[in-house]
């Protein structure tokens, strides 16, 4: 270390205990210290950060630290837990009403008081049609009316019993009106008005989510641990640590250490590992391929710890399921027979993931591990496509087929989207494979939002895709009910199963959670029956966190949780405390 | 022109002598023919088929059949459907020397080192790189033609037509000019062939249709300046029509400079398709290009040699032309003869 | 003098409306729907694991709505009519990802592209000049020849294999760190820096991507001035100039060189529409938060307003660019007629 870092360190550790930090004796590096920053990575630029309105998941992983919820979930138990609310709400017995209390001792970062009016004035500013927010309004359609009962109770009334209206809910981040909507614009207009739709509202509705919509882009400010602090575009957007947290101290709070996040952005992987191995940045994700050999040296082990764990999410080939050729459910199991997987994982993903064979969530309770994973078989595969009617007749290597009386040979086409190698592989290599069985596969990659486009519009033979979802309780609905093939809906691939139909509404009234764990078994046991997608993968995420982090763990939530490190004050990096 | 020959070869052939003259222009040849001698062999150098197999007692000619399949006059014996040649028991074959296809997928061996067995190397899928290689020449040899052959139609045609008829003809045509001139090309070619399918030749057919202004510009200056000449303007004054008068009498005396623009527009195709399939735009995706693979390189870029050669490949290719482009500009250019 | 340059600006008009219509045109015709996009995650979810389930529902109304807000269920032409509108207000719309005013987001990152460019230009005739001068005045020579291949090689020379060797080869990762591997500045870097740790840092950062965005042009450049040079050295009134006596040196630079360098003033002209969609590479490869990353993202998103943008600005920039080059040319060069009178 150089003379300078060891006096800033000594004077440090010597004047620690007079600034009264947590850290309550220097010699003990087991108590969490405060101080220190993290340089973690971001591969662009988040487009906005207004907390209603910015719709991607860069912003977002941000804002999870400026903004907080009634409700939260325990990074370890995945259970519920008041945050800003005292207490679970109260629910009704019809399981209409949620009543919540909310806790007297909160405040927003600027020291305003948090109370029920600031969460009164969140709702109505996700209900409000104006502001640009529609998909994230839609998620909340079931809420027609809120009211304050007094200064620190709310009550949310939905529209019908669904047992996750409590995590919805409890998930609202809670924004301050004094600072969001200082005029107290939205004052008069109840939520049941805005539910009801665009026209007829008065003009200072207008005029908020005018100025919502346009002011609040760069400037975020919640109840969080965390307060923005400054944003670089395209290069960097830093949060510092709320000195006056609400939260700080109380029990079965996480309190904040890091007096400064910086989020890089790098766009380009390789320049980002190059970042990393010399010091400008302290925590990334890898690339399967860079994990695997370019971050093996004894030097970057001795320097980075690396933490592997899996995302909830998978990718697929979704077959559409009106097409003639597929159909048949006998086709649709031959195709699964003849994708090997497994290679795929090893060859694609190096390794980091792991083959699903269900909609759900590998570890949730809900995944059904009995279900006998489909192995690469081709020979299993032709077996069932000859059941089905396919054979060489006319010798020209492609395998054909009698369809409503008409010759139709084995042909069909692939679709994926450009900018993602993973789909792009598993296309040629699927392709590859089925050349070899006489059935003919093109593959046609396209720009994302063509893609989405068709996709949306069912024009497609067989589709790469993946789904993106989270630890909490499974809802198929959207995904498999035959309600939503209709209206560009995300059952894209038009399946359609009287059975599953009934399962899936069953499952969203039933409040009991062993009952549902039961439903889900046998919807999962059908959808192995009737392979309407080949289930892929779920990618397994490999992260590199410089060693001076402490408190660095893999959380059942999913993945790491940076809120909870710290570094001792012998080994931390930079000391200064940020200026604007 | 100084030297004013009676015939057409006579001009030709001279300027054929000066040429030679230029050492790199004709090592530039070279290369260019080298560089057709792979693109039009390519299935003969590299495939996963025999040239010739002695199987089961009767001999086939697979990468000749496999011509004739495509053209439609011939088919697959049984036995020989959708087999892989290397794996099939046959008492004697004789493989080309790069013994792969450019799109052969081999999963036991993704990212190998050159090596014995794959000169050059693989890619992420497996697929040998020698063998990309040289497919992948076909592509940037058509490149060449296809875009540099509508942007000669396109800016010949406009370029004669403003030169030759002047006055407003010419001053709508200009600002077509001044149009192409200030919208940002590249960025015009990113958008178009990133929101069309990709299909290499749109993509092809899309360089051209942005890169024609500098031979429409040769072309009109030119034309201006014949158009005064003496045998011109007694062409027109004895009656001969308009078009006969640019096609017949301006047009091959204009060419001259034109052919040196058709040259430096390959090589500059070449390029630009190069910087469009490295940001991923306009290849189809199961289609190997050079600029693909450097693409894929981008981001393993441990996997060194995925980055030299294809590299190495479109340098060496652009440099070509590049020194017959200029070789030629140096052999028809009057003011340098006699220097 | 004045009215050659009015008329220039007159004959602009059209050929600046034709470019803000082709521009509306590919953006609008071509597939592809922002809305369908934001609905499905914005351009991140096109690489992560996959389109999220978390904030969705039944979209279509809410699609609708979107759509309404931004005048997009309007028919083609009343939209363009109220773009152009706006337009000559300065109003470039607000850009679909993030509700900004594209004005404001392209001013931010102009800077970037323009250092980036600028200095660009004064590298390429740094170096270009001196090359051709050199070529010109021993042509032919052993020296000649090599710069004149060297000037080849380094046209020929891809930017996406340049680059990427740089960045695989010298910015870190497997083999050496001479260079930073992205960005601008250093990660601790601080306004309150002394003046020249700034510049030093800078410059560090910047070395790489202005030297792979000039070598292309010292080619081009330098042969071209290596020809008209020669060009005029051929003439009688430098003959003339030798046979009086001057020296070879007060030959070439007081007379031959000012003249050679009306053709260079021309190229510059050629240069500036070059400028935004040349860097867009660059940029990538070192992720430089410059205008062609800008624009290549609005494109990929369907962000209609800044794809419009930065199409008008950058044309505007060319053509402002062609006409200081034509009255820089008339004024050094009295022969070139206004107007083209011969034709």
């Amino acid at each position: 270390m150089s003379s300078k870092k060891f006096l800033m360190t000594l004077i440090l550790v010597v004047l620690l205990p007079l600034v009264g930090c947590q850290a309550k004796d220097q010699q003990q590096t087991t108590e969490p210290a405060v101080g220190d920053w993290l340089l973690a990575h971001m591969l662009s630029d988040p487009e906005q950060l207004n907390p209603l309105t910015s719709n991607d998941g860069g912003a977002s992983s941000i804002l999870g630290y400026i903004f907080q919820g009634l409700l939260t979930r325990d990074p370890h138990t995945l259970e519920l837990k008041p945050l800003l609310a005292e207490s679970q709400p109260a629910i009704s017995d019809d399981k209409l009403s949620y009543t919540f209390k909310i806790r007297r001792d909160a405040h927003f970062q600027d020291g305003h008081p948090l109370t029920g009016e600031d969460l009164l004035f969140s709702i109505k500013a996700i209900k409000c049609p104006l502001v640009n927010a529609p998909f994230l309004r839609v998620y909340y359609d079931s809420v027609v009316d809120a009211r304050l009962v007094d200064q620190y109770t709310i009550q949310f009334v939905t529209k019908e019993p669904y047992f996750l209206n409590e995590s919805v809910l409890g998930g609202i981040d809670v924004l301050p009106r004094h600072y969001y909507d200082p005029d107290d614009l939205l004052k008069k207009v109840t939520v049941r008005d805005l539910s009801r739709g665009g026209s007829g509202l008065p003009e200072e509705v207008k005029r908020f989510a005018d100025q919502f919509n346009k002011n609040f882009s760069r400037n975020p400010m919640g109840s969080g641990p965390y307060k923005f602090l400054k944003w670089e575009t395209g290069q960097e957007v830093l949060l510092e640590r709320d000195d006056n947290y609400w939260g700080k101290g109380k029990a079965g709070i996480d309190q904040p250490y890091l007096y400064l996040f910086r989020f890089r952005v790098i766009n380009n992987m390789d320049a980002a590992l190059v970042s990393l191995k010399s010091g400008g940045l302290d925590t990334m994700r890898l690339q399967p391929l860079q994990h695997v050999k370019q971050t093996s040296s004894s030097r970057f082990e001795s320097e980075f710890q690396k933490f592997m764990y899996f995302s909830p999410g998978y990718t697929y080939i979704g077959w559409n399921n009106a097409h003639p050729i597929f159909r048949d459910k006998r086709v649709r199991k031959a195709m699964t027979y003849l994708t090997n997987r497994n290679q795929m994982v090893k060859t694609i993903l190096s390794g980091l993931g792991q083959v699903v064979d269900s909609p759900i969530y590998y570890f949730r309770p809900e995944y059904d591990k009995t279900l006998e994973s489909t192995p690469f078989d081709p020979e299993r595969a032709l077996g069932l496509l000859r059941e089905a009617g396919w054979r060489d007749t006319d010798g020209d290597g492609v395998l054909d087929k009698l369809i409503d009386g008409k010759k139709v040979p084995f042909r069909f086409e692939i679709k994926f989207n450009s900018g993602n190698p993973t789909r792009k592989s598993v296309a040629l290599i699927l392709q590859d494979e089925l050349k070899k069985h006489g059935i003919q596969a093109t593959v046609r990659q396209l720009d994302w939002t063509i893609y989405l486009d068709d996709v949306r519009n069912h024009r497609f033979d067989a589709m790469i895709l993946g789904w993106g979802m989270s630890v909490n309780d499974p809802d198929a609905f959207q995904v498999w009910h035959s309600t939503q093939a209709a209206n560009k809906g995300s059952n894209m691939i038009s399946y359609k199963n009287a059975q599953v139909d009934e399962i899936l509404e069953t499952y969203r009234s039933e409040f009991d959670p062993k009952k549902r764990i039961e439903l889900y078994r046998k919807f999962q046991q059908i959808l192995h029956e009737d392979q309407p997608y080949t289930f892929l993968f779920m990618p397994k995420s490999v992260s590199a966190v410089q060693r001076r982090f402490q408190g660095v763990e893999v959380l059942p939530i999913g993945g790491l949780r940076p809120l909870e490190w710290w570094v001792p004050p012998e080994s931390q990096k930079f000391t200064s405390k940020p200026t604007a | 022109m100084a030297v004013n020959s009676g015939r057409g070869e006579g001009y030709w052939s001279y300027v054929w002598r000066q040429f030679k003259r230029n050492r790199l222009a004709v090592m530039g040849l070279y290369a260019v023919m080298g560089l057709f001698f792979l693109a039009i062999f390519a299935d003969f150098l590299a495939n996963d088929k025999p040239y010739y197999m002695r199987y089961q007692d009767r001999t086939y000619f697979p990468i000749f059949r496999s011509y004739l399949v495509r053209l439609g006059v011939g088919s697959w014996p049984l036995e020989l459907l959708n087999v892989n040649f290397k794996e099939l028991d046959s008492q004697r074959s004789i493989f080309p020397p790069i013994p792969y296809r450019s799109n052969g997928i081999d999963l036991t061996v993704p990212f190998s080192n050159p090596s014995q067995t794959h000169w050059l190397g693989t890619d992420k899928l497996g697929r040998d790189l020698m063998a990309g290689i040289i497919h992948g020449s076909r592509i940037s040899l058509s490149i060449g033609f296809v875009a540099v052959g509508i942007s000669l139609v396109i800016g010949i045609v406009l370029g004669a037509l403003a030169g030759f008829f002047g006055s407003w003809v010419d001053l709508v045509i200009s600002r077509l000019f001044e149009l192409m001139l200030a919208i940002p090309t590249f960025f015009l070619l990113i958008t178009i062939a990133a929101l069309l399918p990709p299909s290499i030749f749109l993509t092809m057919a899309v360089i051209g249709l942005t890169s024609w202004v500098g031979i429409a510009r040769f072309t009109r200056n030119e034309f201006l300046r014949i158009r005064n000449l003496d045998y011109v303007t007694a062409a027109i004054a004895l009656g001969v029509s308009s078009r006969k008068v640019m096609f017949r009498h301006i047009l091959p005396n204009a060419l001259a400079p034109v052919m040196v623009s058709v040259a430096l527009g390959i090589a500059a195709a070449i390029l630009v398709e190069s910087g469009l399939s490295f940001l991923g735009i306009g290849v189809p995706a199961d289609l190997v290009t050079w600029g693909s693979i450097l693409n894929e390189a981008r981001s393993n870029s441990f996997a060194w040699w995925l980055v030299v050669f294809p590299g190495a490949a479109i340098f060496i290719t652009v440099l070509a032309y590049y020194l017959v482009g200029e070789g030629l500009r140096d052999a028809l250019d009057p003011r340098l003869r006699g220097s | 003098m004045w009215r050659y340059i009015f008329q220039r600006i007159l004959l602009f008009l059209p050929t600046f409306i034709g470019i803000t219509l082709i521009s509306f045109l590919i953006m609008r015709l071509a597939p592809g729907d922002p809305a369908e996009l934001l609905a499905g995650g914005g351009l991140a979810a096109a690489g992560a694991s996959g389109i999220s389930l978390e904030k969705r529902g039944a979209v279509d109304q809410a699609l609708a709505q979107w759509r309404a807000q931004y005048g997009l269920d309007r028919p083609l032409h009343i939209q363009y009519g109220m773009w152009l509108k706006n337009l000559f207000a300065l109003d470039f719309g607000v850009s679909f990802k993030d509700n900004q005013p594209v004005f404001g987001k392209i001013l931010d990152r102009l800077p970037v592209t323009i250092k980036l460019n600028i200095l660009s230009i004064f590298l390429v005739y740094l170096v270009a000049i001196p090359l051709g001068i050199y070529s010109a005045t021993h042509s032919y020579s052993f020296g000649d020849q090599v710069t004149t291949l060297f000037a080849f090689i380094l046209f020929s020379l891809p930017v996406v294999w340049a680059g990427t060797m740089a960045l695989t080869f010298l910015c870190g990762g497997d083999f050496f760190y001479l260079f930073p591997p992205a960005g601008l500045t250093s990660i601790d870097y601080s306004p309150n820096w002394p003046l020249w740790e700034r510049l030093k840092d800078q410059v560090w950062h910047l070395f790489l991507p202005v030297l792979l965005l000039s070598y292309a042009q010292f080619a081009g450049l330098s042969r071209y001035m290596r020809t008209g040079m020669r060009e005029v050295l051929s003439q009688d009134y430098v003959r003339t100039a030798r046979a009086k006596g001057l020296s070879e040196t007060k030959v070439v630079y007081k007379h031959v060189l000012r003249n050679s360098l009306i053709p260079m003033v021309t190229i510059l002209a050629s240069i500036l529409p070059g400028l935004i969609g040349g860097s867009i590479i660059i940029e990538t490869i070192f992720s430089i938060p410059g205008l062609g990353q800008l624009g290549y993202q609005a494109v990929l998103a369907r962000d209609y307003p800044t794809v419009m943008a930065i199409f008008t600005v950058s044309s505007l920039l060319a053509l402002v660019g062609i006409l200081l080059s034509d009255i820089l040319l008339t004024m050094v060069d009295p022969r070139i007629a206004f107007g083209r009178r011969e034709q």
